[in-house]
């Protein structure tokens, strides 16, 4: 019996091993010497954080600082207090964290603080006040206004729209749907909301789902603005499915290669967003910047990504203007 | 399979014997399951020690990992205590968090009146464990008494508890607790965590509840045979719906203890630490179709996966690799477990020849 046990366990053990190794050969063991950044997305093995983890590497590669590119594999704010305090202990020089819940993350991120880690955020804010720079992608005012200036573009100034978003707890998406819609009450007062934003899981299925819900009820629907990304392509596919391409306009934040089809086909009108892997370059190369004692300058030209913007807190970075797909140049793109 | 041979002894022999009979089986049987999960334990962990020297294997790290794995502990001991009696209970972590956003509403509040810090938090507290106590009396009264298939019920509670939760928190975190409250999550006493601490005491508690009192022997028989427990005169009701109610207590102490670390209460904290604890359970040797299961082989079995991930972590291997490694552990234990049951029972019957 007892051999059996040894045995059994010297397998596991063996098989651990193994593994490890394995799995080793792909990390670059990192140098002491040499800066180690961390960039945390809210998932790892979605479209658009690979994307930016591509950036990230790159801008490791190109800097000459080891970039450590890992986050959990559920959207859980406990997941990633628990994967940053690891991190802590291992000894790192910058967290830069996508907060799957803002409030959630600042006591650890405070830990981090005094464990004399920079902790920047990125793609979405995190507590300001335990944040060293906050890495933005975009201006949400601007980008709700021009999500909304789309929309009009493609229906018109008046009827009956509808609004599409990832989930009701996304403080980015609420925040741009705000921007849009209190900018539309101003600037397109024609323009009739038909009911509260509707949540879709961040799954495509779901707005597809919702949109033909949305359809029937509505039949005097013009126009359906898809905030997250895969809303706009789920609500294209209902839009196409109904094949009623010709009176919905549909607009929203999509990536360029996912919306193509939709794009070329028209169910799908125009999408936009800014590119995650400059997003992820940027987040790296600041952080190096930071380490370095060099703070980020308004108007500042960043290789590889363009000129940025810092507000006048000399700590929220903007990445710039957003980047509109129609399907001329939706092809161009690689993310 | 042990437990066939169990049900057939127990119509067969006296109670004396039988009781011995059992003693029998749960000895032989828990000490080899036990040495294995010890093993792998120490095993990892002087295997994380020897990967990442003096980073994995420092102060700062077993101070981290003390922090982290209470929270998910108390929930595999919820989950545990319930897959003893054969049933499964999936609303542990929205229980949790439904109770922690009522408290947090009451801490934000009382706070914002200018009620002293210690008065409030006692408050907070209070509520907390009265709502995860409502939560297991709910899921108590509708396995119990009403009779629905726990995995069913909780199933519905699960959602119910998350539907009222956004309902109160509109999707956003609740925050704003007087800064005192921070004591459960994030202070250490004499260098011991608090939530370690939490942790030890719900340990204790429910070693005797479990395995020292006449209530846990009656856990164990319902997990067997409910139906020859009911006939030797056990309330199976009572004792059912009484284990909901402790369970339910179980996820409030978690949800105080993640109120306090993440400084907010939001629905969806934790949860995927639903299937984390049932794997937990499992691991440490409980019978997922009841009447076996012991505290020490579940909280062994946390340390494990605690080790494994933070170790895993601190290594830098992508999160999937982690996956998939947990799963391989799972997967060659339960295998090893397997094979020694079958080993044991045959041993056992020989040994029943022989004696009878």
């Amino acid at each position: 019996m007892k051999k059996l046990v040894l045995k059994a366990t010297i397998l596991t053990m063996a098989l651990l091993m193994v593994g490890s190794v394995v799995f080793a050969q792909g990390q670059t063991a990192a140098q002491d010497d040499e800066i180690t950044i961390v960039v945390m997305p809210k998932l790892v093995g979605i479209p658009y954080f690979n994307a930016s983890e591509v950036g990230a590497k790159q801008a490791g590669e190109d800097l000459g600082v080891n970039v450590i590119y890992t986050g959990p594999s559920t959207a859980d704010a406990a997941q990633q207090v628990r994967m940053i305090e690891d991190l802590i202990a291992k000894g790192v020089d910058a967290i830069a964290v996508a907060p799957n819940d803002p409030a959630a993350l600042t006591p650890v991120l405070r830990k981090a603080k005094q464990a004399g880690i920079l902790v920047l955020d990125w793609d979405t804010p995190a507590d300001q006040s335990v944040v060293d720079l906050s890495v933005h992608q975009i201006d949400d005012k601007e980008y709700g206004q021009h999500i909304w200036d789309l929309l009009v573009e493609e229906m018109g100034d008046t009827g009956d729209y509808a609004v599409v978003t990832g989930g009701l707890s996304a403080a980015n998406l609420n925040g741009w749907i705000d921007h849009g819609l209190a900018y539309a009450k101003t600037q397109y007062p024609k323009l009739n909301l038909v009911t509260d934003r509707v949540p879709t899981d961040e799954k495509q299925q779901i707005a597809y789902q919702k949109t033909l819900d949305l359809l029937k009820a509505y039949p005097s629907l013009k126009g359906v603005v898809g905030v997250s990304t895969p809303a706009p392509l789920g609500a294209a596919q209902a839009v196409q499915e109904k094949g009623v391409a010709q009176k919905v306009a549909v607009v929203g934040t999509a990536l360029p290669t996912d919306s193509k089809p939709y794009l070329e086909d028209g169910s799908l009108r125009v999408a936009t967003l800014w590119d995650p892997s400059k997003l992820g370059y940027l987040t790296v190369f600041l952080a190096k910047e930071m380490l370095e004692g060099k703070k980020p300058v308004d108007g500042q030209d960043v290789p590889n990504v363009g000129k940025i913007t810092v507000w006048e807190d000399g700590k929220t970075v903007i990445m710039g203007p957003p980047t509109d797909f129609t399907k001329d140049n939706a092809g161009q793109f690689s993310f | 399979m042990n437990k066939d041979i169990q049900k057939k002894t127990k119509q067969t022999e006296t109670p004396q014997e039988e009781n011995r009979m059992r003693r029998l089986v749960k000895k032989v049987h828990l000490e080899t399951k036990e040495l294995v999960l010890l093993q792998i334990l120490i095993g990892v962990f002087l295997l994380m020690s020897i990967l990442s020297p003096g980073r994995f294997l420092s102060v700062y790290n077993l101070q981290s990992m003390a922090y982290q794995f209470p929270e998910f502990g108390i929930f595999a001991l919820a989950m545990m205590v319930i897959v003893v009696t054969g049933g499964i209970n999936l609303s542990i972590t929205y229980s949790a968090t439904l109770s922690s956003i009522l408290g947090a509403v009451v801490l934000v509040s009382l706070n914002n009146l200018g009620v002293p810090p210690l008065v409030t938090i006692v408050i907070g507290v209070l509520v907390i464990i009265i709502i995860s106590i409502a939560c297991g009396a709910l899921n108590g009264l509708i396995v119990a008494y009403i009779g629905i298939t726990p995995m069913l019920a909780t199933l519905g509670t699960m959602t119910l508890f998350e539907g009222i939760a956004l309902n109160i928190t509109k999707g956003g975190a609740i925050s704003g607790f007087p800064d005192m409250f921070q004591w459960f999550g994030n202070s250490a006493i004499l260098g011991i965590p608090v939530p370690l601490l939490i942790f030890v005491l719900v340990i204790i508690a429910t070693y005797f509840i479990l395995q020292r009192s006449s209530f846990g022997a009656k856990v164990y028989m319902i997990g067997c045979n409910p139906t020859a427990t009911r006939f030797s005169g056990v309330n199976v009701r009572k004792v059912l719906f009484l284990l909901y109610i402790y369970s339910g207590i179980l996820t409030g102490f978690a949800g105080i203890i993640m109120a306090s670390r993440y400084n907010s209460a939001k629905e969806s904290y934790g949860y995927t630490y639903l299937l984390q604890s049932v794997a937990a359970a499992v691991l440490g040797g409980t019978d997922i179709s009841g009447g076996f299961g012991k505290v020490f082989g579940t909280v062994v079995s946390v340390l494990i996966l605690q080790v494994i991930s933070s170790g895993l972590n601190i290594f830098g291997v992508n999160r999937f690799i982690t996956d998939v490694i947990m799963g391989m552990i799972l997967i060659v234990v339960l295998t090893i477990n397997f094979v020694n049951n079958r080993m044991e029972e045959k041993a056992l019957l020989s040994k029943k020849v022989v004696t009878a």
